[in-house]
């Protein structure tokens, strides 16, 4: 259960401030599948990292699982990002230079995890998101665009968080790899319990999420749907 | 995957560049390694010119260092006295006679009387027994001698070099340098009266003498039993006999000319120096560390050991220097990545260590290299430095020792007393020394002292990481986020 109260992240941009994010609150309930929609710089970037803790809030909280991210220190959201928190971004973000493997393998790594379990998981998660086997060694920088966004989906799995942050992870693929990667999004957080928050400017992907959001002059709001899963 | 392996990979990513960086650290490496072996080699042989001579004193009659002769001879009680002296090892007495030829006309009576200073008063001591010879003296009077032989005593009129006679109680020349000896063997037992000679190799050539030839000295037959190198004319101009045997042909048994005192340590030379003189008496003799021609040649090296040390601090400095900029260089290159490392959970530290360990990579290739350069150029770069370095004091030397030759017929002996006695014999020191050195440094490319170099070399090379390392701390993984 992710709660959000009344997040501000303002910029001094010159000698006016902005404030991309201007009181937004809402909650997720395990599992979920939900979308932030918005115009390019509304601020669905800043919401998403404020929530995955690469930026403070500039007053209000995020609240996961009962614990309060406003107080820790560096070293505790550090290990609130290895464990809790899984991301996905536009350009997906592998290291170029390590197999599809090793970069599944890297959170698990840094989480403490051995070598052989941490190996066995990675192949699992890779087959989870479709990756073809035989491609499971190569460099990433070897992959399509498709695939290296599955990679990072596995990624994003690996130490099982209990959010996975989605910035526009379609943003960059053919019309028919992102509604491949949003079904996919979609039926591990199904599978796996896990609650998923996508970034979008794609209104038709939006309609396939349980719950969808609008983030405009710095408010959310979520759009009342009838009829539609969860 | 681990760090290591990541470090590894990362060192690997562009191999071009790899290529050219540890060529780079290679040669800075390979220089702070040869010019450390350098370093050492040098420091080696200081330690063993100082050791070897460093530590002797030359006793003299008081005023036995002036031209005006004088003084109370030095007597075997007064050696005993020095060599219960605390931190002397040994004390050997020498006796120092003049040959001179006996086909000199006009010095008769000289050959046969012991004179308290020749009239004009160039001798140093006035204990100089002059004793007559059958042997020619190899070396032939300069100018400045007959100028002084003018101005003084003019009995001689065809003059011919004297020929020193010292009789030494150990097998060391008049300086208390070991004697090296070329030929033959030494005199076995220097404190037994025997009829038995070392001639110096000039003089040995001069008068067609070889091992187990024979002359005269005051009528009585020597049997040569080797031959000595003193590196010097004037030093090889010389008969070194047992020191009773001299004694006995200047009829002073007891007495002797110089002691040659060698002290236990470098570090207690000076107090012992005060404390030989306290035991004699500054009206009976004087104290003086000899060699002073050696402290030049130990200070040239020295300054060798001291450039090469700098050299070795600055290709050392270098080599840190070229990682720190290559790891500031890799890591603006890999912000982004460092800003995703984070990002999915990766501690500060772990960062920076994956860095340090990259740089050690690199820095482990270089020292391969390095090693390898460094074996191939440490004899080359030393002699460079040894040869520059030594070819002022040479020049120099060389020439005052020119000087004293020719300076020498009225009568100094070698370690009598003139400044430049004790320069002929030490000469061959320094120089000798030079040249084993190369030998010396070409072979001391020791594991030893390649292993402490190349730990230096890692040290440095850690420092230089640890800035760009601790520079990714400071990448905020929200720039991530942002894309470019
Ligand atoms: N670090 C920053 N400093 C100043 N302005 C920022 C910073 N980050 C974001 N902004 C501004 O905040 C607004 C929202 O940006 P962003 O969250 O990236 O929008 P979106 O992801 O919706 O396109 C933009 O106007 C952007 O210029
Ligand atoms: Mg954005």
């Amino acid at each position: 259960m992710i709660v959000v109260k009344d997040l501000v992240r303002q910029f001094k941009s010159g000698d006016r401030t902005i404030k991309p994010v201007n009181g937004v609150s809402f909650e997720l309930d395990k599992g979920s599948l939900a979308s932030i929609v918005g115009k390019s710089g509304s601020g669905k970037s800043t919401l998403l990292s404020l929530l995955g803790a690469l930026d403070k809030p500039t007053s209000g909280d995020v609240v996961v699982d009962g614990v309060s991210l406003a107080g820790l220190p560096d070293g505790k959201l550090t290990e609130y990002r290895r464990r809790d928190i899984g991301f996905v971004f536009q350009q997906f973000n592998l290291i170029p230079n390590l197999s599809a493997v090793d970069n599944v393998m890297l959170p698990m790594e840094f989480a403490g995890m051995r070598k052989a379990a941490r190996l066995q998981r990675a192949r699992e998660l890779l087959e989870q998101v479709q990756l073809d086997p035989e491609k499971h060694s190569r460099r990433t920088n070897r992959l399509s665009g498709g695939e290296q966004q599955r990679v990072a989906i596995a990624r994003a799995l690996a130490n099982e968080p209990k959010l996975i942050l989605a910035d526009e992870p379609t943003g960059n693929l053919d019309e028919q790899t992102g509604e491949h990667i949003i079904e996919l999004l979609s039926s591990l957080s199904r599978d796996h319990d896990t609650t998923i928050l996508v970034v979008t400017h794609d209104r038709s992907l939006a309609q396939k999420t349980g719950r969808c959001f609008r983030l405009q002059q710095g408010r959310l709001t979520e759009e009342v749907r009838t009829g539609l899963r969860r | 995957m681990s760090v290591l392996a990541r470090s590894v990979g990362n060192a690997f990513r562009n191999k071009i560049r790899t290529a050219a960086v540890v060529a780079v650290l290679a040669v800075a490496i390979g220089l702070a390694l040869a010019m450390l072996v350098a370093n050492q080699a040098v420091g080696a042989k200081v330690q063993e010119l100082n050791a070897s001579v460093g530590t002797t004193l030359t006793v003299n009659p008081a005023g036995g260092q002036g031209f005006e002769g004088g003084g109370e001879p030095l007597t075997t009680a007064e050696a005993e006295t020095t060599a219960s002296v605390a931190n002397v090892t040994s004390v050997v007495g020498t006796k120092a006679l003049r040959l001179q030829t006996t086909t000199t006309t006009g010095s008769t009576d000289a050959a046969t009387t012991q004179q308290a200073g020749p009239g004009g008063g160039f001798g140093p001591g006035g204990q100089q027994a002059t004793v007559s010879t059958n042997l020619t003296a190899a070396v032939d009077a300069g100018t400045l001698g007959n100028r002084n032989n003018a101005s003084g005593t003019t009995t001689l009129p065809a003059r011919t070099l004297p020929i020193t006679a010292t009789g030494i109680g150990a097998e060391v020349d008049s300086t208390g340098k070991a004697l090296e000896i070329t030929s033959g063997t030494g005199l076995g037992d220097y404190t037994s009266s025997e009829a038995k000679a070392l001639v110096g190799t000039s003089l040995a050539e001069k008068n067609g003498l070889t091992v187990g030839s024979t002359f005269t000295i005051q009528d009585k037959t020597f049997t040569i039993t080797g031959i000595f190198d003193a590196g010097t004319a004037f030093g090889n101009n010389a008969v070194y006999v047992t020191l009773p045997e001299a004694q006995t042909l200047a009829e002073t048994p007891d007495e002797l000319s110089t002691m040659i005192v060698t002290v236990n340590s470098l570090e207690n030379v000076d107090s012992t120096k005060t404390a030989v003189q306290d035991a004699l008496g500054t009206d009976k003799a004087d104290v003086t560390q000899g060699q002073r021609n050696l402290e030049t040649a130990v200070s040239s090296l020295d300054s060798v050991k001291n450039i090469s040390m700098i050299a070795f601090i600055a290709a050392l400095a270098t080599a840190g220097i070229i990682i720190m900029l290559i790891m500031v260089m890799l890591v603006r290159e890999r912000r982004r990545e460092i800003g995703v490392l984070k990002a999915i959970g990766a501690r500060n530290r772990t960062i920076g260590l994956q860095f340090v360990l990259e740089s050690l990579v690199l820095v482990a290739l270089g020292s391969v290299v390095g090693a390898v350069i460094a074996s191939l150029a440490s004899g080359g770069i030393a002699s460079a430095l040894i040869s520059s370095n030594t070819t002022t004091t040479a020049a120099t030397t060389t020439q005052r020792g020119g000087g004293l030759a020719g300076a020498m017929p009225n009568g100094t002996v070698p370690g009598g007393g003139m400044p430049g006695g004790g320069m002929g014999g030490g000469q061959g020191g320094p120089f000798g020394g030079a040249s084993q050195l190369l030998t010396s440094v070409t072979a001391s490319v020791s594991p030893g002292v390649l292993a402490a170099g190349i730990t230096a070399v890692f040290a440095v090379a850690i420092i230089g990481a640890l800035v760009p390392a601790l520079l990714t701390a400071r990448i905020r993984p929200i720039e991530v986020l942002r894309g470019e």
